[in-house]
């Protein structure tokens, strides 16, 4: 019954709301009375960790007010939930999520059709995304088919500035109010919402790097990630080098016939070599005559080979840690010859195991 | 292995094959110019400079100008290479994909001083290391690293498979 009643006012009311400014959803709907809600049973999903954002249209003054605002309606059933007010509209309208993951979700669509200006795409973008969510939770089927009508009604500005909220948009007997749900102790404004948003996004994308980064499993804060991740792409464009200079040497080394080489066998090279594979290289330094431009060019090489990557990018994930001992242990050879270089390898051995763990 | 679905599932056309494609293409360039048979170290430094050179070059082409990096890794090339020919007095400038207007930078620059007080040093040194990262905002910037990220991986990857080959084969 709660149901129907909802559906009847938001049928007959259509809804037009503007985030930007108060005073434009006053002109358009007129200044009314404060009104309260009569059946706050209809709200009272059994999510107790969501609270009620009122949002009274009659004066200018309660926008401004703070969050703890009680309007308690005279024939208040017990139990009612205590309301806030909102000092923005903006947290009535958005993407009706009852749940933070209906929100990601309304979020992501939202983003991934960045150019639409108009209010009417967008609006029927979030009529999908209403009913997408619809499908998925059957359990407050209710309140959703009553808050879809409405989010269908609402702006596009609001959205995008406000979208992550997890609010929920919901129509009373006048359409005067617009109650959302915001986040338990959570700031309701557009600039708290906007960065909320903003820094929620980062976050993913955080997150998604972290798949990319092998061996940042562990770390926990954005520094630390971002740290692993500078180190993560230096050490891929250092083997990009080091790789680049090992195929000139063995250019002078041997006749490089690229038809030779058969390509759709390449994967299978990968599977078949062994780590020692790449061992063999590393003798064929000793027989470079060094001058100082070379010995700048295997001093960048050698750079790789001390610090080789942490990663396991041609998948013998074991063997990557046994590597960099043996190319260490075969390059001391190498390193006799160079005695201007300042390169200790214990040290820079200590420092590589450091880096494994 | 780096679990890089998307190439696995078209390899007549994924990125990867793209990439060897042009690379070897280049090497053959690079190894006809150059004299095999001299082993002089400063034909090998600059050989390597060429072959680093084709291998970023050949990347970016593969991705053409889908990423924001790679579009800003072009300009950067076309503009060195016309910088060198020598024809033109003045260094070709970048296209305006790559070169927003200043407008936009600034945005950039107050936005990582609200936002993220603590981080804008290490969101600056990702910004060097992915090229065109000066212009992009943090979100943007997260995305091309990730992509950046796998690009890379798969250059490595297939330089390392050449370099073994050629090694296992002499």
């Amino acid at each position: 019954m709660d149901v129907t009643l909802l559906d009847r006012q938001q049928a007959t009311y259509p809804l037009e709301l503007c985030a930007s400014s108060v005073p434009l959803f006053q002109s358009y709907l007129g200044s009314g009375p404060i009104v309260e809600l009569k059946r706050p049973e209809a709200y009272l999903s059994g999510d107790g960790f969501h609270e009620f954002v009122y949002f009274p249209v009659g004066g200018g003054p309660e926008f401004g007010d703070s969050e703890k605002l009680n309007l308690v309606p005279p024939d208040a059933a017990p139990g009612y939930c205590i309301s806030r007010t909102s000092s923005c509209q903006m947290t009535a309208f958005h993407a009706a999520a009852m749940k933070e993951e209906r929100e990601d979700m309304i979020l992501e669509k939202m983003e991934s059709t960045p150019g639409s200006g108009s209010r009417e795409s967008f609006t029927k973008r979030k009529a999908e995304v209403v009913a997408d969510r619809k499908s998925k939770d059957k359990r407050i089927k209710g309140e959703l088919e009553g808050e879809s009508e409405v989010k269908t009604k609402c702006s596009t500005q609001v959205s995008r500035n406000s979208s992550k909220e997890n609010s929920k948009a919901c129509e009373v007997r006048k359409p005067d109010y617009i109650h959302v749900r915001a986040r338990r102790g959570q700031a309701t404004d557009s600039h708290s919402l906007a960065e909320r948003a903003r820094r929620e996004k980062i976050s993913k994308k955080m997150k998604c790097l972290q798949d990319l980064v092998p061996g940042c499993n562990t770390i926990t804060g954005k520094a630390g990630m971002l740290d692993e991740i500078i180190n993560y792409v230096q050490s891929l464009q250092r083997q990009v080098e080091f790789l680049s200079m090992k195929i000139a040497a063995l250019n002078s080394s041997a006749e490089f016939n690229v038809e030779n080489l058969p390509i759709k066998e390449l994967p299978s090279y990968v599977a078949n070599f062994p780590a020692a594979a790449k061992l063999p290289a590393m003798p064929n330094l000793t027989c470079f005559q060094l001058n100082s431009m070379q010995k700048e060019a295997v001093n960048c090489m050698l750079n790789e080979t001390m610090h080789p990557p942490l990663t396991a990018t041609e998948g013998i994930a074991s063997a990557s840690v046994s590597i960099p001992e043996q190319a260490l242990s075969s390059s001391t050879i190498t390193l006799q010859p160079f005695s201007t270089w300042n390169m200790d390898p214990q040290g820079l051995y200590n420092l590589y195991n450091m880096g494994f763990h | 292995m780096m679990n890089t679905p998307q190439q696995v599932k078209n390899p007549s056309s994924s990125l990867k094959s793209r990439f060897i494609t042009r690379f070897l293409g280049a090497l053959t360039k690079i190894t006809a110019e150059d004299p095999i048979s001299s082993s002089s170290p400063t034909r090998i430094f600059q050989r390597y400079r060429r072959i680093k050179v084709a291998s970023n070059k050949s990347m970016a082409y593969s991705v053409r100008s889908r990423r924001i990096w790679s579009r800003a890794m072009l300009s950067r090339f076309r503009s060195r290479r016309s910088a060198f020919s020598g024809r033109r007095s003045s260094v070709k400038t970048t296209n305006c994909t790559t070169s927003p207007p200043p407008a936009l930078i600034k945005v950039t620059i107050n936005e990582k001083k609200t936002a993220k007080g603590g981080l804008d040093m290490q969101t600056d040194e990702l910004r060097e290391l992915v090229p065109g990262g000066e212009a992009m905002d943090v979100c943007n910037l997260l995305d091309e690293t990730a992509h950046y990220i796998k690009c890379l991986t798969t250059q490595v990857q297939v330089m390392r498979k050449i370099v073994d080959f050629y090694h296992l084969s002499k």
